[in-house]
């Protein structure tokens, strides 16, 4: 066996097993829990070695028949991204420590379908295959709701209706835009059964009809712009956001968020080598608009926290499909804010439990006073907030600047004009709606103590730190593999 | 002469399929679209095997047993039981009117016509003529997914859109590889499966399967 056929087993057997294990062992136990989260270790490993390789000049690595699996520079980062955010969750999970909020069974739910969830993320960005791309995504939207109504109340139940039933849509939508390329491929050159394998596409790319491209990709961008949350797709986003366990939405608002863009982007490359002008620039960029726009007014208006992070969410979206509109600058940009973007989510949905769980709320006017209360939660929430919108140290910061240069170098000063307004609106806001939070007096009933001991505090440092590093500067590491995507994107 | 009649049959079938997505949309009691969709399953069930057979494609007729398997027999039977347990809740009161959404769905086919336009004039299979009929299939799955005010009727438009992309697969291209449909399949259960167990919850939570009743998450 060689050596990438032992890193892909590594890559999805943690979390197949993690799977198993919860399947197995019936009542659920905590050092269940641990173990899953000490194996997902392992995927994380082989995701930073398929990175290394990547950068070593590797172009791909196949594995299977057919070469069902297939690991480039861009399969490697968002597996980086989705095993790290992964791991985070497994330590960070309910049910490792003294748990009350959920019993047993539920704990066993939890622990089967968050595996099968990350095993149908890493299943995604390896598939070679866009129409096993598009399976693997589709399983996401069922094994994540089936996790949101983990405790059954009214609103968990309304929320992941709402979100099974607008992602699978939007999906099926994904799917006809597939059907379609396969069809003019089909029209072209006569069925042949890896025709969906994405080098192949990528090949054939300039010679498909460009008429039917156009559509395919207008299906592709609503259908995986819906698992995005890219406005008007976005409507399901704040309600399952915050309704979902916290470790849920700290997988969903990040990694599952990067693994549809990254579909996105797969299909942009195949329709830009056939499709001439900036016809899917400019999609991204109307829709990427649109969501700046939604999400920083109605961040204004929100009144509940976690639903704040999902608003939150829809602006960055639509920030990084701006730059993914803008040229091969902006792809950059928009690939290393996807980065700084997942450091940021995780740890903010995980701050957020323990705000929950404090002050029993989850309405921002019932949160007072937060930095006398939990000093340490409230600081690293502070500091995640300024790190959204976009203020330096922290890397969000370089990867706006570097969006906006990209923007101003592509002659759209109007449009970058009018998308820097909308981030000042969101600046405000999300200041006045931090300040409610922190200050204040403390309502009565609340004693001043962290949630949280140092053990789960810890891992959270690693989000910040990775944010912080990168607000400061730019490892040759990340830029080596950045490269190695943008040759990838402008091959 | 041939593929004349491969031709008519592809588009007779598909008009039929039309017709049974449209039927939806003046049908009310729950029974009614679980038999439109049933009927719709078995017309795509059968143009499989048509499209098998003069498309010269054996894996066709494997495909047309795992269709009419899913959803002939196994998805009707499981939104029968559904609609035992919660009880037999009419669509009494779609957000839009009967005559209104047939309307709609006529220029949803037009538009569905002006869509494909490109797809007709690329394809040389004698089936491309249906097409607009397979893109008019989907609008209309949408239109009756966003126009429903009951969860399970919401279901049933889902599966007819997903109906209406087989359609588009099977006409445009005999059929995407088989392990992608395999995939699809399992998917399509499996998110079927899910709703009805939400259809459960909401029917649980909520007494009543009005998706009206969903509005508690504002701002």
């Amino acid at each position: 066996m060689a050596f990438s056929d032992i890193n892909f087993l590594l890559l999805l057997l943690p979390s197949l097993l993690g799977a198993l294990f919860a399947i197995l062992v019936r009542p659920f136990r905590a050092w269940v829990g641990w173990l899953n989260a000490f194996v997902s270790l392992l995927g994380f490993a082989a995701a930073l070695s398929f990175g290394a390789r990547a950068v070593s000049g590797i172009e791909a690595s196949v594995f299977g028949p057919g070469e069902f699996l297939r690991a480039d520079g861009l399969s490697a980062l968002l597996m980086v991204l989705v095993t790290a955010v992964a791991t985070l969750t497994l330590f960070l999970s309910p049910g490792l420590g003294p748990e009350t909020r959920y019993d047993p069974s539920q704990l066993r739910r939890y622990h089967i379908f968050i595996n099968l969830f990350i095993a149908a993320m890493l299943l995604a960005v390896v598939a070679n295959n866009v129409g096993l791309m598009w399976v693997a995504i589709e399983a996401t939207t069922v094994f994540s709701a089936l996790i949101i109504p983990l405790r059954l109340t009214k609103e968990s139940v309304e929320a992941s209706w709402k979100y099974i039933l607008i992602g699978s849509v939007g999906i099926a939508l994904a799917f006809a835009g597939t059907v379609l390329s396969y069809f003019d491929f089909v029209a072209l050159s006569g069925r042949v059964e890896n025709a969906l394998n994405w080098p192949v596409l990528r090949a054939t790319a300039p010679l498909l009809h460009s008429e039917v491209m156009r559509i395919s990709f207008v299906f592709i961008l609503v259908g995986y712009g819906t698992k995005a949350g890219i406005a008007p797709m976005h409507t399901w986003k704040p309600d399952a956001y915050g309704e979902s366990p916290s470790s849920l939405g700290a997988l969903m608002s990040s990694a599952l968020f990067a693994v549809a863009m990254y579909a996105i982007l797969r299909w942009k490359i195949v329709v830009d080598a056939c499709v001439k002008g900036h016809f899917a620039d400019n999609l991204l960029l109307a829709l990427g608009m649109l969501s700046i726009l939604i999400g920083s007014f109605s961040v204004v208006l929100v009144r509940n926290y976690k639903r704040m992070l999902a608003y939150s969410s829809v602006e960055h979206a639509g920030l990084i499909c701006l730059g993914l509109g803008l040229g091969p600058l902006g792809v950059f940009a928009a690939l290393l804010h996807l980065i700084n973007h997942t450091a940021a989510k995780s740890m903010m949905f995980f701050l957020v439990r323990g705000i929950e769980l404090k002050y029993g709320s989850p309405l921002i006017k019932d949160v007072r006073g937060m930095l006398r209360v939990m000093p340490w939660t409230g600081g690293l929430f502070a500091a995640g907030i300024l790190a959204l919108i976009g203020l330096p140290p922290f890397g969000l910061f370089v990867s706006e600047f570097a969006l906006f240069r990209a923007g101003f170098a592509m002659n759209h000063p109007w449009l970058m004009g009018v998308a820097l307004a909308l981030l000042a609106v969101a600046f405000v806001s999300f200041i006045s709606q931090l300040n409610r939070m922190l200050y204040g007096s403390v309502p009565e009933g609340v004693n001043s103590a962290e949630v949280d001991g140092w053990g789960r505090m810890m891992p959270l440092f690693v989000p910040l730190s990775v944010l912080v590093v990168l607000g400061l500067t730019l490892p040759t590491s990340i830029v080596a593999l950045l490269n190695r995507i943008m040759e990838i994107v402008s091959k | 002469m041939n593929t004349d009649l491969f031709a008519q049959l592809s588009a007779l079938g598909s008009s039929l399929a039309l017709l049974a997505g449209i039927a939806l949309l003046w049908r009310r009691s729950l029974d009614s679209y679980v038999q439109a969709f049933k009927w719709q399953s078995l017309v795509l069930a059968a143009m499989f095997l048509m499209v098998g057979y003069f498309g010269r494609d054996p894996e066709l007729y494997a495909m047309a047993v795992f269709f009419f398997l899913l959803k002939v027999i196994v998805i009707p039977r499981y939104l029968r039981r559904l609609q035992q347990r919660v009880g037999a809740e009419r669509e009494s009161q779609p957000y839009v009117n009967i005559a209104t959404s047939l309307i709609i769905s006529g220029l949803l086919v037009l538009l569905a016509y002006a869509v494909t336009r490109p797809l007709v004039a690329v394809s040389r299979l004698p089936t491309r003529g249906a097409l607009p009929l397979a893109m008019g299939l989907i609008f209309v799955g949408l239109f009756v997914v966003v126009t429903r005010r009951k969860a399970l009727t919401q279901v049933v438009g889902f599966l007819v859109l997903e109906n209406g992309i087989a359609l588009l697969a099977m006409l445009g291209t005999y059929g995407i590889p088989l392990i992608i449909e395999l995939g699809v399949f399992l998917d399509v259960l499996m998110a079927f499966l899910a709703m009805q167990v939400f259809v459960y919850h909401i029917h649980g939570t909520f007494e009543s399967m009005d998706v009206e009743q969903l509005n508690r998450l504002k701002h």
